[in-house]
C-alpha cells in the first residue's frame, strides 16, 4: 500500500474497528476501500472507521464512504464513522450531509458505546 | 600567262563586218591602211629590179596582211585603192593597175583567209605558225598577185613574154619577202607588251643588238659577198634573247639592207645578171627571214613548254604541297586520335581498376545478368565477398542464389521473379541478407538491382550491386544498445517540480568518453516527496553501464513502493548480493519534503553530500553512513535526516569531482567547500563552474553532479502536470507550501486545498474521457487574496457535475467567488478566498 493512505484493523468482538491515517483522494480511495474490506473479514458485524488521523479527505472520499456504507447495509452490517470536530475532514462531511446516512462520531468511545445500543436490532 | 591562248581570227562577219559596227571608225581604218600600204609601196618601189614596177621585196603585201589580221578582212577597199593608186602612174593604163591592184589585194586576203583557217597566231610563237606564215601566208598565197601582176604585164605589153618566168619569180618573191619580213614586223609592234618591268640591262641589250646588226649588214653585205652570212649569227642572238620582237625587226632590217644592195648592184650583187642577183638575194631573204622565224618561234615554244612545264612544275609541286599538307594533317589527326584512344583507353583501365580498388574498400561487389543467354558476371569484389577467389568459377543465377541462406533466397527467387514479370526498366526493391561463406562465416549483405528491358518489353539484363553490411550492421548494433544503455543511465530529463530548482551534469572520462558507471536521479514520488539518488559502479564501459541501469530502475522501483530512504537502500544491498554483481557500488539515496523541507537520507559508502546554506557555509553530511551496496553488512544502513530550508543548496557528486591526482580526497573536500560557497543565484552557471575549478579536462574517471535548492512558492506560480490522479498528492504538497509561504490561515488553507482538489478531481475524471490532457493550476496572492485558476483543454460531460451534485456547491461553499468558463478549448474554473489579513508577498 502507498505512504498516502494506510490502514490499521482492531478486533473487539463483533466490532472490527479501522484507523485510517494519511490522504484520501482519487488516486487512492479504491485502494483504501479494498484495504478496508480486507481487514475486516466476515465475521464482524459492525465497522468503526476512524478518521482522526485523515490529513485530506474529498468527495472522492465521501463516494468512497458512502459506497462502503451500501455494501455494508447489503450484508446487514453496521459502519460508524469517527472524525473529531475541528478535523479537516469534518467540513466535507458535514457539508455532503453523510452524517444524515452514516452514523458519525466525535470520539471513538461515543461510537463503540452508539454500536452496543444498536446491536439488539440486528440480532432480535 | 593564260592569256596568251586567245587566237586572232578575223570577224566572223567576213568581208563587212568591221563597216556595220562603226561606219566612221571603218571609213577611218580603211583610209588608214590606204595611206599606210601606199607608203610603204612608194619605199617598196625603191627597190625595184625590173622596169618600175617589180621589186624584190614589196612591203605593202606586208602590211595587207597585217591589216586583214589585225583589223580584219573587210579593210580590203584601203587596200585595193592604195594598189591601184600605187600601180596607175607605173601601169600601161587603168585597166592594168585595176588588175594588178586586184591581185595585190587578194592576194593577201587569201592569205589572211587562209591563216585563219589553219589557227595562225599572231604572236607566231609556234612552229606552226611560222610554217603557216612562210608557206600559206607568203609562198602560196603571193603566187596569186605575182600570177596577176606579171599576166596583167605581159598581156599589157610592158613586158615581154620570155621574160614572164623571171619577172613572175621576182614579183612572187618580193611579194613573199614583204609578208615575211613585214607582217612579223608589225605583228610584233602592234603585240601588247604584257610583260612588264623588262629589266634596262635588256633594253641595252636589244639597242646594242640592232646597232650591231645595222652595222654588220652595212658592212658584210657592202663589202664583201662572202661575209653577208655574218648576219645570221645576229639573227640567232635576236630571235634567242627577244623572240619575234626582237628576230621580225632584225630580219626586217637585214632584208632591207640586202635588197636595197642588190637594187643599187652593191656588194655580192656586182656582176651577177640581174635574175642571179635576185637568186642570190631572195635566196638570202629567204634564209634570213625562215632563220629568225623558225628560231624566234622553237625559242618562243621552248620558252612557252618551259613555263608550261614550270607552270605544270609549280601545280605540281603545289599541289603535291597541298597533298603532303592534307597527309600531314591527316597524318597529325591520325596520331592525336591513336593517342586520344590511348589516354581513354588507358583511363578506362584507371577507372575499371579505381573501381576494382573502390568496390575493394566499400566491400561493394556488383554483377550483370544477361537474361537471354543465363550468363551472370560477378566483379572481383562479389567473389571476395563471397569468400572465393576472383573469377574463380563461372557463375549463374542459381550458384549464386544457393551461397544465400536458404530463407533469405526465397525472398530473393520471388523478387527476381516478379521483376522479370514487370515488362518494364526498374529498380528492384532493395534487399538486405544473408550469406554463410565456405569458411562458415555469415555475412550480411545488401542487395540494388535494376532490370532492363529489350524493344519488345523482354527482360534483357539485371544489373545490380552487393554491399557487405556486416561491419555496419554490427556497429549499429552496439551503438544502439550503448544509446540504450545511455538512456538508461540518466534520466531524459529532469522533472519540474514546483518550488525547486535542479541541475545535473555527467561528464564522461576524458580519456575514451566510454560510457561510465556514475549516474544520478530524481524521482516524483508518490507522497509528493522528491526522491534524490546519486551512485557509482565502479569501472567503465558497457557492463559498469549495465549495472547502472539495473540498480537505478530498480532504485526507482523501491523508491515508489517504500518511503524510507534507510529501506530503499537495503533492498538495493540484497539485490547486489543476490545478483553478485562484482562491482563495488556506492550511492547515496535522499528523500526530500519540499513541504516541510526535511530530508531523509541513507548513504551506502559515498561520498558526503554537501550543503551550502543562504550565508554560504557548507557543511558535509556525514552522517548515516553505512558500507557500499553487496558488501554482505547485515542490518539497515543508517538513516539520518535534516533540514533544507528554502535557498540552501543541496550538492550531491560522485568521487571524479573530488578526486584528484596527487591530492587526497580531504583536500579534494575542502577545495569543494571553498568552491560551493560561492554557489549563486543560477544553478547551471554553478554546475559548469564546479567542473570548471574541480575538474581537469583529461579526468580518468567521470564526474556525475546534482545540484537542488528549494525555493519559495509565494506569488504567482504555474504548475502544468498530466490530468492523471497520481498528480493530486503532490499537487497538494505545493498547494500547502505555496498557503503557508502567503501566511495563510490554517483553516482558510485546507479550504482551499479542498476547493482546489476538488476542481482537479473532475477534471481528471470528465474533461479527457479515455485520453491524456493537460491539467493547468496557476496560483497568484494579492493582498492577502489568494486566485486560483485551474484549466484544462476538454470538456466536462454534461453530466458531470461535481461529486453527486454537491462538488459545485461544496466549491461555492469553500471558497468566496468561484467562476466557471466552459468553452470548446477547454474549461477554466477562476477561484478566489481571502487567505490572510497581511498584503501577502
Amino acid at each position: 500500500m502507498s505512504d498516502l493512505a494506510w490502514v490499521e484493523a482492531e478486533r473487539q468482538g463483533t466490532i472490527c474497528l479501522v484507523r485510517v491515517h494519511g490522504e484520501i483522494d482519487l488516486s487512492n480511495a479504491h485502494e483504501v476501500s479494498s484495504e478496508i474490506s480486507v481487514v475486516m473479514g466476515q465475521e464482524a458485524r459492525t465497522l468503526v472507521v476512524d478518521l482522526s488521523d485523515i490529513t485530506y479527505l474529498d468527495s472522492a472520499g465521501v463516494a468512497l464512504l458512502l459506497r462502503l456504507a451500501e455494501r455494508l447495509r447489503f450484508r446487514r452490517r453496521q459502519l460508524h464513522l469517527v472524525v473529531p470536530r475541528g478535523s479537516p475532514v469534518r467540513r466535507v462531511l458535514d457539508f455532503t450531509g453523510l452524517p444524515r446516512v452514516i452514523p458519525l462520531e466525535s470520539r471513538l468511545e461515543d461510537a463503540l458505546a452508539q454500536r452496543d445500543s444498536t446491536q439488539p436490532d440486528d440480532f432480535p | 600567262m593564260a592569256t596568251r591562248e586567245e587566237t586572232p581570227k578575223a570577224p566572223p562577219g567576213g568581208l563587212g563586218t568591221a563597216a556595220t559596227a562603226h561606219p566612221w571608225s571603218y571609213a577611218a581604218g580603211v583610209l588608214l591602211v590606204a595611206v599606210v600600204y601606199y607608203t610603204a609601196a612608194k619605199l617598196g618601189l625603191r627597190l625595184a629590179l625590173v622596169g618600175r614596177n617589180i621589186t624584190p621585196f614589196w612591203p605593202p603585201t606586208g602590211i595587207a596582211v597585217v591589216a586583214f589580221l589585225v583589223v580584219g578582212r573587210s579593210v580590203w577597199p584601203g587596200v585595193a585603192l592604195a594598189a591601184f593608186m600605187v600601180n596607175l602612174p607605173i601601169s600601161t593604163g587603168v585597166l592594168p593597175a585595176a588588175a594588178t591592184a586586184a591581185g595585190n589585194t587578194l592576194a593577201p586576203l587569201v592569205a589572211a583567209t587562209l591563216l585563219a583557217k589553219v589557227g595562225f597566231r599572231r604572236e607566231i610563237d609556234r612552229q606552226r605558225d611560222a610554217t603557216a606564215i612562210v608557206f600559206v601566208g607568203a609562198l602560196l598565197s603571193m603566187s596569186i598577185s605575182a600570177s596577176v601582176g606579171t599576166g596583167v604585164l605581159v598581156a599589157s605589153g610592158a613586158l615581154p613574154a620570155d621574160e614572164l618566168p623571171g619577172s613572175w619569180a621576182v614579183w612572187w618573191a618580193g611579194d613573199a619577202m614583204g609578208v615575211l619580213v613585214v607582217t612579223p614586223f608589225v605583228l610584233s609592234l602592234v603585240l601588247p607588251w604584257r610583260r612588264p618591268g623588262r629589266p634596262r640591262w635588256k633594253h641595252l641589250e636589244a639597242a646594242v643588238l640592232f646597232a650591231l646588226t645595222a652595222t654588220v649588214s652595212v658592212v658584210a653585205i657592202g663589202a664583201d659577198p662572202h661575209l653577208m652570212f655574218l648576219v645570221i649569227p645576229l639573227l640567232g642572238w635576236a630571235a634567242w634573247r627577244f623572240q619575234q620582237r626582237g628576230a621580225a625587226p632584225a630580219a626586217l632590217l637585214v632584208v632591207v639592207v640586202a635588197s636595197w644592195a642588190a637594187a643599187k648592184g652593191v656588194g655580192p650583187f656586182r656582176a651577177g645578171t640581174m635574175l642571179e642577183n635576185m637568186l642570190i638575194l631572195q635566196a638570202f631573204n629567204a634564209t634570213v627571214a625562215f632563220c629568225s622565224f623558225f628560231f624566234a618561234a622553237v625559242v618562243t615554244e621552248r620558252m612557252h613548254a618551259h613555263q608550261a612545264l614550270e607552270r605544270a612544275a609549280a601545280g605540281l609541286e603545289a599541289r603535291v604541297r597541298q597533298r603532303t599538307s592534307q597527309l600531314s594533317a591527316t597524318n597529325l589527326q591520325l596520331r592525336k586520335e591513336i593517342a586520344e584512344r590511348e589516354e581513354s583507353e588507358r583511363r578506362l583501365r584507371q577507372r575499371e581498376g579505381q573501381l576494382a580498388e573502390a568496390q575493394q574498400v566499400a566491400h561493394i561487389g556488383s554483377w550483370e545478368w544477361v537474361i537471354p543467354q543465363r550468363r551472370v558476371s560477378w566483379s572481383d569484389e562479389m567473389y571476395r565477398i563471397h569468400g572465393h577467389v576472383p573469377q574463380g568459377f563461372p557463375v549463374t543465377f542459381e550458384t549464386a542464389v544457393d551461397q544465400v541462406n536458404t530463407e533469405d533466397a526465397t525472398r530473393i527467387r520471388s523478387n527476381a521473379e516478379a521483376s522479370l514479370q514487370r515488362a518494364d526498366d526498374h529498380d528492384l526493391p532493395n534487399i538486405e541478407y544473408r550469406i554463410t561463406r565456405p569458411d562458415g562465416a555469415e555475412r550480411v549483405l545488401l542487395g540494388k538491382a535494376k532490370l532492363y528491358v529489350g524493344p519488345n518489353r523482354e527482360p534483357l539484363r539485371m544489373v545490380g550491386t552487393v554491399q557487405d553490411v556486416t561491419e555496419g550492421r554490427k556497429a549499429e548494433r552496439e551503438h544502439r544498445i550503448a544509446e540504450t544503455l545511455q538512456r538508461g543511465l540518466l534520466p531524459d530529463r529532469l522533472p519540474e517540480v514546483p518550488g525547486m530548482a535542479l541541475a545535473a551534469r555527467y561528464v564522461p572520462a576524458g580519456a575514451d568518453m566510454a560510457v561510465g558507471g556514475d549516474w544520478y536521479d530524481v524521482v516524483e514520488l508518490p507522497s509528493g516527496h522528491i526522491g534524490l539518488a546519486i551512485g557509482d559502479v565502479a569501472g567503465h564501459g558497457p557492463r559498469a553501464a549495465s549495472t547502472m541501469g539495473q540498480l537505478r530502475m530498480a532504485l526507482r522501483a523501491y523508491a515508489l513502493e517504500e518511503p524510507s530512504p534507510a529501506e530503499v537502500v537495503s533492498r538495493l544491498d540484497r539485490l547486489v548480493s543476490r545478483l553478485l554483481m562484482p562491482e563495488i557500488v556506492t550511492l547515496v539515496y535522499l528523500v526530500l519534503d519540499l513541504d516541510s523541507g526535511t530530508v531523509q537520507f541513507a548513504n551506502a559508502g559515498h561520498p558526503p553530500p554537501l550543503v551550502v546554506g543562504l550565508g554560504g557555509q557548507a557543511s558535509l553530511l556525514e552522517d548515516g553512513l553505512g558500507s557500499p551496496l553487496g558488501c554482505d553488512d547485515p542490518g539497515l544502513p543508517a538513516q539520518a535526516s535534516f533540514r533544507l530550508d528554502p535557498g540552501s543548496t543541496l550538492l550531491l557528486y560522485t568521487d571524479g569531482l573530488v578526486e584528484q591526482r596527487g591530492a587526497s580526497i580531504d583536500e579534494g573536500l575542502e577545495r569543494l567547500a571553498t568552491v560551493a560557497a560561492e554557489c549563486g543565484q543560477d544553478l547551471e552557471a554553478f554546475c559548469e563552474r564546479l567542473l570548471c575549478s574541480m575538474v581537469e579536462d583529461d579526468t580518468a574517471d567521470d564526474v556525475a553532479l546534482l545540484v537542488i535548492r528549494p525555493v519559495p512558492l509565494t506569488g504567482r506560480s504555474l504548475l502544468r502536470v498530466p490530468a492523471e490522479p497520481r498528480v493530486l498528492a503532490p499537487l497538494r504538497q505545493t498547494l500547502r507550501r505555496w498557503l503557508r509561504e502567503s501566511d495563510a490561515d490554517p483553516q482558510i488553507a485546507n479550504d482551499v486545498l479542498l476547493a482546489c482538489g476538488e476542481v482537479c478531481t473532475n477534471v481528471i475524471q470528465h474533461a479527457y474521457g479515455a485520453k491524456e490532457g493537460p491539467l493547468e493550476i496557476s496560483l497568484d496572492l494579492r493582498d492577502g487574496t489568494a486566485e486560483v485558476t485551474i484549466r484544462d483543454q476538454g470538456r466536462w460531460r454534461p453530466s458531470s457535475g461535481i461529486h453527486g451534485g454537491h462538488g459545485l456547491p461544496l466549491i461555492q461553499e469553500l471558497m468566496e467567488s468561484v467562476e466557471l468558463t466552459g468553452g470548446p478549448d477547454g474549461t477554466v474554473v477562476r477561484m478566489r478566498r481571502r487567505v490572510s489579513s497581511g498584503s501577502g508577498s
